[in-house]
C-alpha cells in the first residue's frame, strides 16, 4: 500500500512543447484522486508519467517514500487500466487477467486462484474461457480492471476507463469502480473529462488546465468553493451562469444589467475582499439550481426572458436571457453548449411552475450561493 | 379482394398480403436482376478461367491414367491404366525428387521466415527511412528469377564467382561449388532464400505494422520483458499474417522450377532435380514420356492440393479459436 | 514499438538497429551491384578472374544483345504478352470483382474458394494438356498461346484485390447513382471505377510482374527462338560453365530489371497493399 506524490513534475517534449508545467499533487494510502480537466489538458500525461510510460522531464515522482523517476513500470509496482482496455485479443479472459502474474512466474493454481476470485469480484466468471473479441463493451471493461486488480499494487492509475461506454452503461460502472476501488482500499489515481464521473467518484478531485493544477479538493469544496472561473465553469451541469456585474459603493448591491440585486451583511461577511471592488466590474457567478421559481416571498429576484424550456421531468431548465454581458471561461464550454445557450443563463426550476418560451419570468437568487471573480485574474473573491 | 388490371409481378413465394397482391416489392425485382448482372459480370472471368485452368487440369489427370503414345503428328491415348504412377513410384529419382522438395521447401520456408521476422522487426522500429528500406526489399522480389540464376550461376562460378572466392578463404580448393550434391543444393538455398526473404519481410512487415499498439504498453506495465513481449504476444497476434506467408512460400516452393532449371539443370545428377523439373523432363525430355509425365504433375498437384487443405483445416482450427 | 523511455536503452538499440539495417541492405545490393557492374565488364575476360570493378569498361555487352542476339524482338515479345494480358485480366477481372463483391449472387463463396485454389495450383500441373491443345490448334509459337494462360492465371488474385477494393467503396455509391438514374454497368465504369483506381494499379502491377517473369509457360510453349520472352532468352541457352557468356547475360538482364524496379519503386505503396490485403482476407 502506498501513496503517490508529485513535486513539480513538469513534462516538455523534444519539440519545445510543455504539456505539464511543474504541478505539485498528494494521493493518500487508499485514496481515490480524479484527475480532471478539458482535452489536451496535460491529465493523461500526468498519468503516463505516474505509469512510467512517459519521462519525466524534471520534478519528482515518489510511489510510498521510494524515488521511481528512473523505474521502469514492472518496477514501480502499479497497475493501469487503460482507455481503449488493450486486451491481448488472442488470450482468453482468464488468460488477460493473468498474464501480469504468469510473467512474475506464480505458481499455475495460485494464478488460477487468483484470478477467479478477481472474475468473480467483477462477474466474469461464465466468461473467463472466452476472448475479447467476443465480449461487450462493458464486459471488456470489466477485464481491463481485472487485469488490474489481480496484481494487487500499490497504486492503480486509471485512463479514462469508462469514456468508451453508453451513457446507461457508464451510469452503472461508476459505481462498481467506485465499490472495487473501496474495497481494495489502493491508492487510485483516475483520468477523466468527464466532471460528473469526478464529483461522484473521487474523495478529491485535481481540476487541470492547459498543464496545470488549477484546484485540488473535495467535490462539495471544489462546488462551493471554486478558486477561480475556470473551475466554477468547470465543476456542475448545467454550468454555472457567469455575468459582468459591478458592485455599489460598500458593496450592498450588485447591478447586473439593468437589474439590481441587493446584497445583505451575510455577504459581505462571507466576502470581506469584495469591498475592496466597489464600483468596479466584477464577474458574478450563480449556479442554475440556485435560481429557482419566484414564488413572492421576498428576497432578491431578477427577470428574464425565456428563451426555451426543457421538460426533465424531475425539473424544467429554462433558458433566459437578461440584459447583462455574459462571461466565459474559456477552455470550458464546448462548443455545443455555447451554440445551444447562445448567451443565456440557466435555471433550474420546479416542474410545476409555468413558464412559457416568450414569457418574461422572475428569478429569486439564492445570494449567500453566488459567487464572485476578479475579471482581470479570475480568481474567486473570498478575504 | 381488389381486381388488379396490370399483371402482378413475379412472386416472392410468400402468401399475398391485405390489399390482396402479391408481397414483393419493386427491390425484390431489382435484386434479382443485380444477381442476373452478376452472373454476366462474371462470367466471362470465370468462363475463361475454368477453359483454361479446369478443364486442363481435369484432362491431365485423364492423361495420367491412361496409356499415351505419341506420333510425330499428334498423340494417341488410349485405355485405362495404372501404369504410369507404377513408374514413377518405382523410379528413383522420382522418390528423390519428392524427398526434396519437401525438404527443400520446409529448410528454406523456415530461414526465411527467421530472417524475414528479423528484418521487419527491425523495420519496424524505425520511423523514417522504413519506405526506403521496403523499396529496397521490392527490388529482390520484382527480379525476375532466371535473371537472379544466372546471377548466382556468376557468383558460384569456380574461377570468377565472388561466392567461390568466399568459401576459398575458409579453406576449400578450387570449389565447383555447383558440381557436389551437398553444395549444389545449399547453393540453391541461398539463391532462393535471397530472393525471397525480402517478399517475407514485407508481408511480415505490413502485418506488424497493424497490430495495435496499446497493447505493448499494457505489456510493458504488466512487466513484460522484450522477449516475453515478442513470444507472447507479438507472435500469437501475428499468426495470421505468418500464417499466409507460409502459405504463399510453400506453394512457391512446391512449384520450384526456375531457379534449379537455369542454376544446375537439375544437377549434379538427380540432386537437385525438384518434382517440377522431373515432370518437365519427362514430358519435353526423356522421349517425351508423357503417360508418366503427367502422372508426375498430377501427383505433385495432388500433393499441393492435400498440403492446402491441411494447412486450411489447421488454420480453421486456429481462427475458430481466436473469434470463438 | 518504440517509446519515448529510457534513454539510454534506445541508444543502445540505436547501434543494433543500424548495424542491421546496414547488413540487410548489403546483403540485397551485393548481387545486384555484381549485376549491374558486371554487365559493362569486357565479355572476354569476364570469365576470367573475378573483378569487383570492371578492367575495362565497355557497352560492348549490351550492343551484342541488342543486334546480334536480337534482344530487342524478346523485349518486344515480353511487352505484348504482359501488356495483353494485364489489360485483359483488368478488363474481365474487375467486372467479376466488382459482381462478387457487390452484386446479391447466390454462390458467391464457392466461386471465391476455388478461385484461391486454382490460384495456387502448381503450373506444372497444366503444362502438359495446355501444350496439346495448343499442338492441336496449332497456336504453339503464338502470342495467343502465352497470353490466354497468363490471363486465366492471374485473374483469381486479380478478382481477390480487385474485390477487396469494391467492398471498400461505400454502398452509397451505388445508390446515389441509381437515384440519379444511372445503369449498373454505368455505375460501375464511371462511378465505382475511378473510386478503385488504388486497386486497379495494384492488380496492374501484380499482373504484368507475373507476366514478366514467367518461365515455364514461356519455356514451353514458345520456344522458337524468335518468339522467346525475356526470361527464356536469358534462362534457356544452358551451356557449358565454361562458355557461359555472362556478359551478354547481365547486359540483358539489367535491361529487363530496370524498367520493372522502377515500376514496383513507383507504385510500391500499391505493391505492399496488394500483399497484404491477402492477410487481411485470409
Amino acid at each position: 500500500m502506498a501513496t503517490i506524490t508529485l513535486e513539480k513534475v513538469r513534462k516538455v517534449y523534444p519539440n519545445g512543447f510543455e504539456a505539464v508545467h511543474g504541478i505539485d499533487l498528494d494521493v493518500g494510502d487508499g485514496e481515490f484522486m480524479v484527475l480532471v480537466g478539458p482535452s489536451g489538458c496535460g491529465k493523461t500525461t500526468v498519468l503516463r508519467m505516474v505509469a512510467g510510460l512517459e519521462d519525466i522531464s524534471d520534478g519528482i515522482l515518489k510511489i510510498g517514500d521510494k524515488i521511481v523517476n528512473d523505474l521502469g513500470p514492472k518496477e514501480r509496482d502499479i497497475a493501469m487500466v487503460f482507455q481503449n482496455y488493450a486486451l491481448y485479443p488472442h488470450m482468453t479472459v482468464g488468460e488477460n487477467i493473468g498474464f501480469a502474474l504468469k510473467l512474475r512466474k506464480m505458481p499455475k493454481d495460485q494464478i488460477k486462484a487468483k484470478v477467479s476470485e478477481a472474475a468473480h469480484i467483477l462477474g466474469l466468471t461464465e466468461w473467463i474461457d472466452r476472448k475479447p473479441g467476443q465480449l461487450s463493451g462493458g464486459q471488456r471493461q470489466r477485464v481491463a480492471m481485472g487485469r488490474a486488480i489481480v496484481r494487487e499494487p500499490s497504486v492503480f492509475l486509471m485512463d479514462e476507463p469508462l469514456s468508451n461506454l453508453d451513457a446507461k452503461l457508464r451510469v452503472q460502472m461508476r459505481a462498481e469502480v467506485s465499490r472495487i476501488q473501496r474495497r481494495l482500499d489502493v491508492a487510485t489515481l483516475y483520468v477523466t473529462h468527464d466532471q460528473v464521473e469526478a464529483m461522484t467518484m473521487g474523495d478529491r478531485v485535481a481540476v487541470m488546465r492547459s498543464g496545470e493544477i488549477q484546484q485540488v479538493d473535495t467535490p462539495q469544496s471544489l462546488y462551493d468553493r471554486p478558486n477561480n472561473l475556470f473551475v466554477a465553469a468547470f465543476i456542475g451541469s448545467p454550468a454555472m451562469n457567469l455575468y459582468e456585474a459591478t458592485l455599489s459603493e460598500g458593496a450592498k448591491v450588485l447591478h447586473l444589467g439593468s437589474q439590481n440585486v441587493e446584497l445583505p451583511p451575510s455577504v459581505q461577511a462571507s466576502h470581506p475582499k469584495l469591498t475592496s471592488f466597489a464600483n468596479q466590474q466584477i464577474v458574478v457567478g450563480l449556479r442554475p439550481e440556485h435560481l429557482p421559481a419566484a414564488n413572492g416571498t421576498g428576497g432578491a429576484t431578477i427577470e428574464g426572458d425565456v428563451d426555451l424550456v426543457e421538460a426533465l421531468g424531475s425539473e424544467l431548465l429554462v433558458h433566459f436571457s437578461i440584459d447583462a454581458r455574459k462571461v466565459t471561461a474559456e477552455g470550458v464550454e464546448e462548443e455545443e453548449e455555447q451554440l445551444a445557450s447562445g448567451g443565456a443563463g440557466v435555471a433550474r426550476i420546479d416542474p410545476r411552475a409555468s413558464v412559457r418560451p416568450g414569457q418574461r419570468s422572475r428569478f429569486e437568487v439564492d445570494v449567500d450561493r453566488m459567487q464572485f471573480f476578479d475579471p482581470s485574474s479570475g480568481l474567486a473573491i473570498w478575504d | 379482394m381488389a381486381v388488379t388490371s396490370a399483371p402482378p409481378p413475379a412472386t416472392s413465394g410468400l402468401p399475398p398480403g391485405v390489399s390482396g397482391r402479391p408481397l414483393v416489392g419493386r427491390h425484390d425485382v431489382f435484386r434479382r436482376q443485380l444477381a442476373r448482372l452478376g452472373w454476366g459480370f462474371s462470367a466471362p472471368a470465370l468462363i475463361f478461367i475454368a477453359l483454361v485452368t479446369v478443364f486442363p487440369i481435369v484432362y491431365s489427370v485423364i492423361i495420367s491414367f491412361r496409356h499415351v503414345l505419341l506420333y510425330s503428328t499428334g498423340f494417341h491415348m488410349s485405355g485405362f491404366t495404372l501404369n504410369n504412377y507404377a513408374k514413377i513410384i518405382h523410379y528413383g529419382p522420382w522418390r528423390y525428387a519428392v524427398a526434396f522438395t519437401v525438404g527443400y521447401t520446409v529448410v528454406t520456408v523456415l530461414v526465411e521466415l527467421v530472417l524475414g521476422m528479423g528484418i521487419a522487426l527491425v523495420l519496424e522500429r524505425l520511423s523514417r527511412g522504413r519506405g526506403i528500406m521496403m523499396a529496397l526489399l521490392l527490388l529482390p522480389w520484382s527480379l525476375i528469377t532466371v535473371i537472379s540464376a544466372r546471377l548466382w550461376q556468376y557468383l558460384y562460378d569456380p574461377s570468377v564467382g565472388a561466392a567461390s572466392k568466399l568459401v576459398q578463404l575458409f579453406g576449400a580448393h578450387n570449389p565447383v561449388i555447383l558440381g557436389h550434391n551437398a553444395s549444389a543444393i545449399i547453393a540453391l538455398m541461398v539463391a532462393d532464400i535471397w530472393k525471397t526473404t525480402p517478399f517475407v519481410a514485407i508481408i511480415l512487415l505490413a502485418g506488424l505494422v497493424m497490430l495495435p499498439q496499446d497493447v505493448y504498453e499494457a505489456a510493458e506495465v504488466d512487466g513484460a520483458s522484450e522477449w516475453a513481449t515478442f513470444f507472447r504476444i507479438t507472435l500469437p497476434m501475428l499468426a495470421p499474417t505468418i500464417g499466409l506467408a507460409i502459405l504463399f512460400r510453400v506453394l512457391q516452393a512446391f512449384g520450384l522450377f526456375d531457379l534449379p532449371n537455369v542454376l544446375t539443370g537439375g544437377g549434379p545428377g538427380h540432386a537437385t532435380t525438384s518434382l517440377a523439373i522431373l515432370g518437365y523432363q519427362a514430358m519435353f525430355e526423356f522421349n517425351q514420356a508423357w503417360g508418366p509425365g503427367a502422372a508426375i504433375a498430377t501427383s505433385t498437384a495432388l500433393l499441393v492440393v492435400l498440403g492446402c487443405l491441411c494447412f486450411y483445416r489447421v488454420f480453421k482450427a486456429q481462427a475458430a479459436r481466436e473469434v470463438g | 514499438m518504440m517509446r519515448n523511455r529510457r534513454r539510454t536503452g534506445v541508444r543502445r538499440y540505436l547501434n543494433v538497429m543500424n548495424v542491421a539495417v546496414f547488413l540487410t541492405v548489403l546483403f540485397v545490393l551485393v548481387p545486384l551491384y555484381f549485376m549491374v557492374v558486371s554487365s559493362f565488364k569486357n565479355p572476354n575476360t569476364i570469365g576470367q578472374s573475378l573483378q569487383l570493378w570492371p578492367a575495362q569498361w565497355t557497352v560492348k555487352n549490351y550492343t551484342y544483345v541488342w543486334t546480334a542476339s536480337h534482344f530487342g524482338r524478346n523485349i518486344l515479345n515480353s511487352l505484348i504478352v504482359s501488356v495483353c494480358s494485364t489489360i485483359l485480366v483488368l478488363a474481365l477481372g474487375s467486372m467479376a470483382g466488382y459482381a462478387l463483391g457487390r452484386l446479391p449472387m447466390r454462390g458467391k463463396l464457392p466461386i471465391l474458394m476455388t478461385l484461391l485454389m486454382i490460384s495456387v495450383f502448381p503450373v506444372i500441373g497444366v503444362i502438359a494438356p495446355l501444350y496439346v491443345v495448343l499442338r492441336t490448334i496449332g497456336w504453339l509459337n503464338s502470342y495467343q498461346a502465352l497470353i490466354l494462360p497468363y490471363t486465366a492465371f492471374n485473374l483469381p488474385f486479380a478478382i481477390w484485390i480487385l474485390r477487396n477494393y469494391f467492398l471498400g467503396i461505400p454502398r452509397e455509391m451505388e445508390e446515389t447513382g441509381r437515384i440519379d438514374g444511372a445503369s449498373p454497368m454505368r455505375t460501375l465504369v464511371q462511378i465505382i471505377m475511378p473510386q478503385a483506381a488504388p486497386g486497379l494499379f495494384t492488380a496492374a502491377v501484380f499482373c504484368f510482374t507475373a507476366c514478366w517473369t514467367e518461365y515455364l509457360m514461356a519455356l514451353s510453349f514458345d520456344s522458337n527462338t524468335n518468339m522467346h520472352t525475356i526470361p527464356v532468352a536469358i534462362g534457356s541457352a544452358l551451356s557449358t560453365i565454361y562458355t557461359v557468356p555472362y556478359g551478354p547475360y547481365f547486359a540483358a538482364s539489367c535491361m529487363a530489371a530496370v524498367p520493372i524496379g522502377i515500376l514496383v519503386l513507383v507504385f510500391r505503396k500499391s505493391v505492399v497493399s496488394g500483399l497484404t490485403s491477402g492477410a487481411v482476407k485470409g
